[in-house]
């Protein structure tokens, strides 16, 4: 019998009871409110514990993530379960041997084995033990300590140091991906010659999350410098042999800090994070653009890809420089059990809910969820069937937008299972929810009794307080939408789903749909992670029922495009159509398109970029003849169409024609800075000509006015609470009737949306062929070269003190609320930390919420209180 | 009631419906935000000494004209004065 075979026959055949009622029972204690159909008091006699654990320590030798699982599920059973000590004692070795020792670590800490194993063990375990200890360590060489890895990690480590150029790497959730980057990211700087790194994440909240976690790793006055924004002087520094720097950045800042910089940005090491994104509509192009816009200006640059189950991870290294060395780790062994659990309502009996545990293509019956009140109604049914079973707290509630977060952590927050909690912490995340963004907003009361609701809109700070309260305990239940997935570390113990769409309606993909359950099981803090699917018969809920486990395609988003050459040639050769509303259906060829001809504009044929080999010959051709014709109209320079990725030459050069066909004061062509009397006007009329001749951006045209307002007062610094403030006086002053919530979370879209993506990019583009205008008619002297647009929308910030303070690492609303306070607006960084330091002792008496005034001081470095409990005051 | 000729500057208008036309022809060619010509603004300064209020929307005197928006929505002039403030006026109210 080969071992596989073996393997195959312990799982399904010999053990298969014996396993199915193992996780009956250790997935029925993780439930509250649970009737248990299997109900097993004495878990010691029923099992054969040595013959399990003997079947799982073959299976943890197996590469196959069926037997990983049986040999997981006995050692988290003979540990968690009511068990003699030796049976513990070997569930904890078979972790061991399963290279677990996080798991190991958390059973210790809860009091499941008693201490001193390796004092249990006779002579020849103590050695094999620590044998495998020593082979699951590696040492960082800048600190000479050791640290323990599961297989995975130790492969990540090996491989990134292994002098491989390029290198990708991919793991199930919960492996420890982003802990081990992050310690070989910092390790390799302090040992080796790179000097600037770059981590890629995709989302404004990673970037913040990674960039709190490296700070953690790595203190100010290190020698290495962290930040997330695109500062000169920090990249000079690190280029120039002073202190080494790491940026951490979404791919439109890593181009913002490449406008700045020109040639002569050098990055030696680029990490992209969730890279997998690469493949997404929109942004996916930006992105691919910004890795080969670094490697053409230092092909030499190291380039490490991170993803979370990838089917393909090799693909990522396809378009490495001629003569890279390339290498791929793939794993997909779990670390923590992930159960599956359908609900489905008992016939005649709203209030009974039956689970079953999903095992292969059977299931098993759990028994039945009792729920304290009738659901009527698919929010009800959410939010009760969450309450009843995700009782032991770290419950996620998916839910389809914004609105329905809002809905459903209302409905949980009134059951009996979230009393009011008098915890400072929560408190004083209610207080900023009242301050930074409305009195009367949603979060603040549902936070008092530890629940939250979690959209990609919401100001960070309020934000990522919620996600720390939800990891250590104190916010039970967060009801959250698809931002989940698109990128913010966040996992939990239970997930409760009904019918999951991604973004606005599309049904999930299988593997979307499993990157959601990956967070189900918090490595080192649980043994399992529960993912309840509601309804799961329902078809309209599930249109191809619960997926089964998948992992995600790599796919570019610009050789998703290029697989459909005839409609892009078509959209390519009509671009440049009279009135651009026609073009509104061409969103997904827009960026792509642009890409295309850029790419095209600087090769002279598509046909010698990276990508072509993977497209047919006749397919570049084709696209190489339409490209052919529309960049002979191209006068743009090349210098301002790599500055814009995802901005159509097209529709550069017809703003261009626009500008010199333009009879008025070339003056009035001009952006007023935001402080202006006609800012708001001049962004208006910017914001129409750009939709008539860029891309219709700004839509629809009735918006304008509003889009423009807010930008101009996320210009002028203004916090989301006055923005939001006088929106309300507005409506109030012109008798507009309007709902709180739904102007709250409207007004966060459009500052998130337009203030912070679509103004930036647009409009920096606009600025840019304006500047090439005005030095064509001889104008340079109309051209402001201190203010960049781009980097002013992205953070809302038009004074010196105010990005200055931003620089120092404090978030927008902090920044803003500090703000209020400092008179001065030309203070430089130096300048804002003495300001900080002179004032910081009467923060209290400045009614700045705790929170803001937690961060600064955290940030700073500076101690505000001779007794800390001023600041609970 | 025959139309009553109106005289602004060197400009004639045979009724009030004339002038309204001519000025707010000359509103409208701008976009908003946009500086008035100093053809236009001659007309304008000319305009604005005819508003009942004239002394207080001139203040302390006119370095140019603007056509922005009044409460949003709505376009109209304003006068940008030589201390850096400004205010609204109205074409309809000078004659």
């Amino acid at each position: 019998m080969k071992d596989t075979e073996l393997f195959d026959w312990l799982t399904r055949e010999a053990l298969q009871e014996d396993i199915a009622r193992l996780a009956q029972h250790t997935v029925a204690t993780e439930i509250t409110n649970l009737e248990e159909s299997y109900v097993c008091d004495n878990p010691q006699e029923e099992f054969n514990w040595q013959e399990l654990l003997l079947a799982g320590s073959l299976l943890a030798r197996s590469g196959e993530r069926e037997h990983q699982e049986a040999a997981l599920r006995i050692a988290t059973a003979a540990i968690t379960l009511d068990t003699a000590q030796d049976v513990r004692d070997a569930g904890a070795i078979l972790l061991e041997k399963l290279s677990n020792h996080r798991s190991v670590e958390l059973a210790q800490k809860r009091n499941r084995i008693a201490p001193n194993l390796d004092g249990r063990l006779g002579v020849s375990m103590r050695l094999e033990a620590n044998r495998r200890r020593f082979e699951d360590s590696i040492l960082l060489e800048s600190s000479g300590e050791w640290i323990s890895v599961n297989d995975f990690q130790r492969a990540l480590w090996k491989g990134a140091s292994s002098g491989a150029s390029w290198l990708s790497a991919s793991a199930p959730t919960a492996s420890g991906k982003t802990f081990m980057v992050l310690q070989w990211l910092l390790d390799h700087l302090r040992t080796s010659e790179t000097r600037v790194a770059v981590y890629l994440a995709p989302t404004r909240a990673l970037v913040s999350e990674i960039e709190l976690n490296l700070k953690e790793l790595c203190p100010s006055g290190a020698g290495i410098e962290i930040s997330s924004l695109p500062l000169t002087e920090v990249y000079a520094s690190a280029a120039t042999r002073g202190s080494k720097a790491v940026f951490v950045f979404t791919q439109e800042r890593l181009h913002l800090l490449a406008n700045l910089l020109g040639e002569n940005l050098k990055v030696d090491l680029l990490v992209v994070d969730e890279a997998h994104k690469i493949g997404d509509n929109q942004r996916g192009v930006i992105l691919q653009d910004a890795i080969e816009r670094v490697s053409r200006e230092n092909p030499a640059m190291q380039v490490v890809f991170v993803s979370p189950s990838t089917q393909n991870p090799g693909e990522l290294l396809e378009d490495a420089p001629e003569g890279a060395t390339k290498s791929s780790v793939d794993s997909d062994m779990p670390t923590v059990l992930q159960n599956v659990i359908l609900a489905e309502q008992a016939p005649r009996k709203p209030k009974d809910w039956n689970l079953d545990l999903v095992r292969g293509d059977s299931v098993i019956r759990l028994g039945t969820l009792k729920l304290a009140n009738k659901p009527a109604g698919l929010k009800k049914r959410l939010a009760f069937i969450a309450a009843a079973a995700g009782g032991r707290g770290g419950t996620l509630v998916y839910c389809n937008g914004a609105a329905e977060a809002e809905d459903v952590a209302l409905l949980i927050s009134q059951l009996e299972s979230s009393p009011k909690i008098d915890d400072q912490e929560l408190l004083d995340l209610a207080d900023l929810a009242r301050k930074g963004v409305h009195r009367n907003y949603q979060l603040a009361p549902l936070v008092e009794r530890g629940v939250a609701f979690h959209y990609g809109n919401m100001p960070s700070l309020i934000r990522t307080e919620i996600e720390r309260l939800f990891r250590i305990g104190k916010i039970r239940f967060l009801a959250c939408t698809s931002t989940l997935i698109e990128g913010v570390n966040l996992s939990c113990r239970t997930i409760v789903v009904r019918g999951p769409r991604k973004g606005k309606g599309h049904p999930m993909e299988p593997h979307d749909f499993w990157n959601l359950a990956g967070r189900a099981g918090r490595w080192g803090n649980e043994f399992q992670g529960n993912i309840i699917c509601i309804d799961p018969h329902d078809e309209k809920a599930w249109p191809i029922g619960v997926p089964k486990r998948s992992r995600y395609p790599i796919k570019r988003e610009t050789d998703a495009v290029l697989a459909s050459p005839d409609d892009l040639a078509t959209y390519l050769e009509s671009r440049n159509v009279e009135t651009l509303r026609e073009l509104q259906q061409g969103e997904e060829f827009e960026q792509v398109g642009a890409y295309l001809l850029n790419t095209y504009i600087r090769l002279g044929s598509l046909s010698k970029a990276a990508f072509a080999k993977r497209h047919s010959e006749e397919t570049i051709r084709k696209l190489d003849k339409s490209l052919e014709s529309i960049s002979g109209l191209i006068s743009i320079t090349n210098e301002v169409l790599v500055r814009h990725p995802g901005v159509s030459a097209v529709g550069l050069q017809r703003l261009l024609e626009v500008f010199r066909e333009y009879e008025g004061n070339v003056e009035n062509l001009l952006l007023a800075p935001s402080e202006s009397v006609d800012a708001y006007d001049r962004y208006v009329t910017v914001m129409q000509r750009i939709n008539e001749n860029l891309y219709p951006v700004f839509l629809p045209d009735g918006l304008i006015p509003l889009h423009s307002l807010i930008v101009v007062e996320w210009l002028r610094g203004l916090s989301l609470s006055t923005i939001i403030r006088r929106r309300i006086e507005y409506h109030r002053r012109n008798d507009r009737p309007f709902r709180l919530p739904v102007l709250i979370r409207d007004t966060m879209s459009i500052v998130e949306e337009t203030a912070r993506f679509k103004a930036p990019k647009y409009i920096s583009a606009y600025v840019d062929v304006l500047r090439l205008f005005l030095a064509e008619i001889g104008r340079d002297d109309l051209i402001d070269e201190d203010f960049d647009i781009g980097i002013a929308l992205e953070f809302g910030v038009s004074s010196t003190t105010l990005l200055s303070l931003m620089e120092l690492g404090l978030s927008r609303m902090s920044a803003v609320a500090l703000y209020e306070k400092i008179a001065r607006d030309d203070l430089d960084r130096g300048g804002c930390l003495s300001w900080i330091s002179e004032h910081a002792p009467n923060f209290a008496g400045m009614d700045l919420p705790n929170l803001i005034v937690r961060e600064t001081l955290e940030v700073t470095g500076i101690s505000g209180f001779d007794d800390e409990s001023q600041i609970s005051d | 009631m025959p139309a009553k000729p109106i005289k602004i500057g060197s400009l004639a208008f045979k009724k009030k419906g004339d002038a309204n036309e001519f000025f707010k022809s000359m509103l409208y060619k701008y976009d908003l935000g946009d500086k008035v010509s100093a053809d236009d603004a001659k007309h304008l300064t000319v305009l604005v000494v005819m508003h009942p209020e004239a002394d207080e929307k001139i203040g302390v005197g006119i370095e140019s004209f603007s056509v922005r928006t009044a409460d949003y929505g709505t376009r109209c002039f304003w006068i940008n004065r030589t201390d850096g403030t400004t205010e609204k006026f109205s074409f309809k109210s000078c004659y």
